[in-house]
């Protein structure tokens, strides 16, 4: 009950004008990043991160949380309207989002991951604020072998994601994971597959990767068919408020729990990171479904899955930032610097001898997560105005901006470059009709499922010593489990369409 | 119509060809000295496992092969128009290798109306619309280049002209 006293002061501190009106600029900004692939969220809080110098360390941290908040949350608007992912974190938000954009439903698609980005923020700081110090621990438990057993777990979800036609999607995923391949092998830095070519060292970086395989594919398909000499627009049905009904909310409550769940979870073990959080939600609510094949057709629930999964990152990334002082990934490790330049450290005593500043960050989270939504929401007939510009005119214009957005992530034209090659990829991949999602999951998670690996058999010198940990054991057995039924289930569904045949 | 029928057995093929170089290529790879598995494990059974399923992919595609023609025997053949499929993919192949040595703005005011063009239905192609073009092309890209070296701080490459204010 203690905490939630001090929650309480921090609302009253943090709801006066100045720290509301800083926090809604940072929304505001946040977003901007969010929306233009290949400025991240940390590019944002690194950007303003000098302007909180002269701020009380409170309304510093309070501004950069807003950065943050905004930036992972704005992601999902380039993703639904121009299927290109703002950032990684809503890869999985394309899926469903941009098909439903194209039925005319933009601005349901847009409302309602407008709404369950911002109950899924909400839903972590909960978690954040009354279970900090208990999750932490947990945090702590997880060696390199319970992160292998987790990316493994992720992994064979590809084999659900694939069901239908497993082998091709199996097959789909496989390039993924050989692409992660190229580069310098985690542990040891030996050069593989490089060619000797000095770009091909770091390897493949995620953001070009993904715009080229949906944006840049997206205009090679689109040409095919420009020829039919019609102008064509997407059409836009208009709605009413937010988009979906009480009845709607409703049936995706489950959903939602459950996907808001898997984001605090994954949230708060270091390094794993929302893309993967938003993804594992996503084939989650795809395999506990009932109208499954309609995923990836434009199906709502989809994107309510991944928006409540990937916000709900936020939160559980707070948790070893602030309890253990451990940085989960780049924007935290941000978020680490501003604390240590307001002359706090984050760590086990910040809760001890500043409350007053880690009350006010939980309150913080919790407005800026409405101020999101507002923010968005006002500004949502804005953005559906991208649809109605015409396609031949909106696509090179996108392809500019991919350029310039892997450009801008490390600086190399060699990312530029390798856009090009990821659209001719998810070009094939269209024309043999092989899917794209076990392609995005396994780049995603391949680089990391090794580093692990070779990690945890260092540590516990042999892959047998792995099962001594209960952890492990669970998603391990899980994963196998998983891959077992899969198999089996589209064998029989093999037998029966051979017998109608 | 080559896609939808053969498609497969091309996908096979192709995934065991580059299955096998990846396993003869990881061979070569120094084996690690200090731990039982090196850079080579990885991919080793990553080539391994994506052999099996091309083979097997092949495999039911050749084996199913009279089925499917027959799913196939009254579908429409599809209109693709790969002209302007490969006039884009060349496009965007000039412009991210040139864009580094002669700069963003020259490439992007170049490179944006003629792809415009390319994707243009063929009645949109008048003079009008042509200059509707060109006038979005010079705004855009005025209005990235200073967003990005103003508002984000991010340089783009320079070139042979840019503008330095």
């Amino acid at each position: 009950m203690q905490a939630l006293g001090l929650l309480g002061n921090a609302f009253v501190s943090v709801c006066q004008p100045a720290s509301l009106l800083l926090m809604i600029a940072g929304v505001a900004v946040g977003i901007i990043f969010g929306s233009i692939p290949g400025l991240s969220a940390s590019m944002a809080v690194a950007l303003f991160l000098p302007l909180t110098f002269s701020m009380t360390p409170s309304m510093g941290m309070n501004t950069l949380v807003a950065v943050y908040i905004g930036g992972i949350s704005g992601g999902l608007i380039s993703a639904i309207l121009l299927n290109m992912p703002g950032t990684a974190s809503s890869i999985a938000t394309t899926f469903d989002g941009h098909p439903m954009a194209k039925n005319g439903e933009a601005m349901k698609a847009l409302g309602l991951g407008i709404v369950f980005s911002a109950m899924g923020s909400i839903f972590s700081f909960i978690i954040l604020t009354f279970c900090a110090p208990s999750l932490a621990d947990i945090a702590l438990k997880f060696t390199p072998a319970e992160n292998f057993g987790i990316c493994f777990f992720a992994l064979t979800m590809v084999a659900i994601l694939a069901s239908g036609n497993m082998v091709k999607g199996l097959l789909a995923g496989m390039l993924g994971l050989m692409f992660t391949q190229i580069g310098m092998a985690p542990i040891d830095g030996t050069p593989r597959f490089t060619f000797g070519a000095s770009d091909l060292m770091a390897g493949f970086d995620t953001l070009p990767t993904l715009i080229g395989i949906f944006a840049i594919s997206d205009i090679l398909v689109t040409a095919e068919s420009m020829g039919s000499g019609k102008l064509e627009t997407i059409p836009i049905k208009k709605v009413k408020g937010f988009g979906f009904s009480m009845k709607e909310f409703v049936y995706h409550l489950p959903n939602f729990f459950r996907s808001a769940l898997i984001g605090t979870g994954i949230g708060i073990l270091p390094g794993i990171g929302g893309s993967t959080s938003g993804m594992l939600a996503y084939v989650t609510a795809k395999n506990m479904s009932k109208k499954s094949d309609e995923f990836g057709k434009g199906c709502p629930d989809g994107i309510v899955a991944t928006e409540s999964a990937n916000n709900a990152t936020i939160g559980g990334a707070m948790i070893p930032l602030l309890v253990l002082g451990i940085p989960g990934d780049g924007v935290t490790a941000m978020m680490l610097g501003g604390f240590l330049i307001h002359g706090l450290s984050a760590g086990p005593l910040l809760f001890v001898k500043n409350s007053d500043v880690v009350y006010g960050i939980f309150a913080a989270c919790i407005i800026c997560a409405l101020i999101m939504l507002v923010v968005e929401w006002t500004c949502i007939k804005g953005f559906v105005q991208v649809l109605k510009v015409p396609k031949h005119i909106l696509l090179p214009l996108i392809l500019v901006l991919c350029c310039v957005g892997a450009f801008a992530t490390n600086n190399r034209i060699f990312d530029v470059q390798s856009i090009l090659l990821f659209g001719i990829v998810g070009y094939l991949y269209h024309k043999f009709s092989l899917p794209t999602t076990p392609f995005v999951l396994c780049f995603l998670i391949g680089g990391m499922l090794e580093t692990y690996l070779r990690r945890g058999i260092m540590q516990y010198k042999s892959f047998g010593a792995f099962f001594a940990r209960p952890i492990f054991d669970v998603f391990f057995f899980v994963a196998v489990a998983v891959l077992v039924w899969s198999v089996f289930k589209e064998y029989k569904a093999y037998l029966v369409k051979k017998k109608g045949a | 119509m080559f896609f939808k029928k053969y498609g497969d057995i091309v996908v096979g093929v192709f995934f065991m060809t580059l299955s096998a170089a990846l396993m003869f290529m990881a061979q070569q790879l120094p084996k690690s000295k200090v731990m039982d598995i090196g850079p080579e494990f990885m991919p080793m059974v990553i080539g391994v496992i994506t052999f099996a399923l091309a083979a097997l992919l092949t495999f039911l595609s050749v084996k199913n092969m009279k089925m499917r023609s027959k799913e196939l025997a009254g579908a429409k053949p599809d209109d693709c128009d790969y002209k302007r499929v490969l006039l884009s993919a060349i496009l965007v192949l000039i412009y991210v290798f040139i864009l580094q040595p002669i700069g963003f703005i020259v490439t992007t005011l170049v490179y944006l109306p003629l792809q415009m063009l390319v994707l243009s239905p063929d009645d949109q192609r008048g003079k009008k619309q042509i200059i509707q073009l060109l006038i979005i092309d010079v705004i855009f890209t005025m209005v990235v280049f200073f967003l990005f070296r103003y508002g984000f701080k991010i340089v783009l490459p320079a070139g042979i002209f840019t503008i330095n204010l």
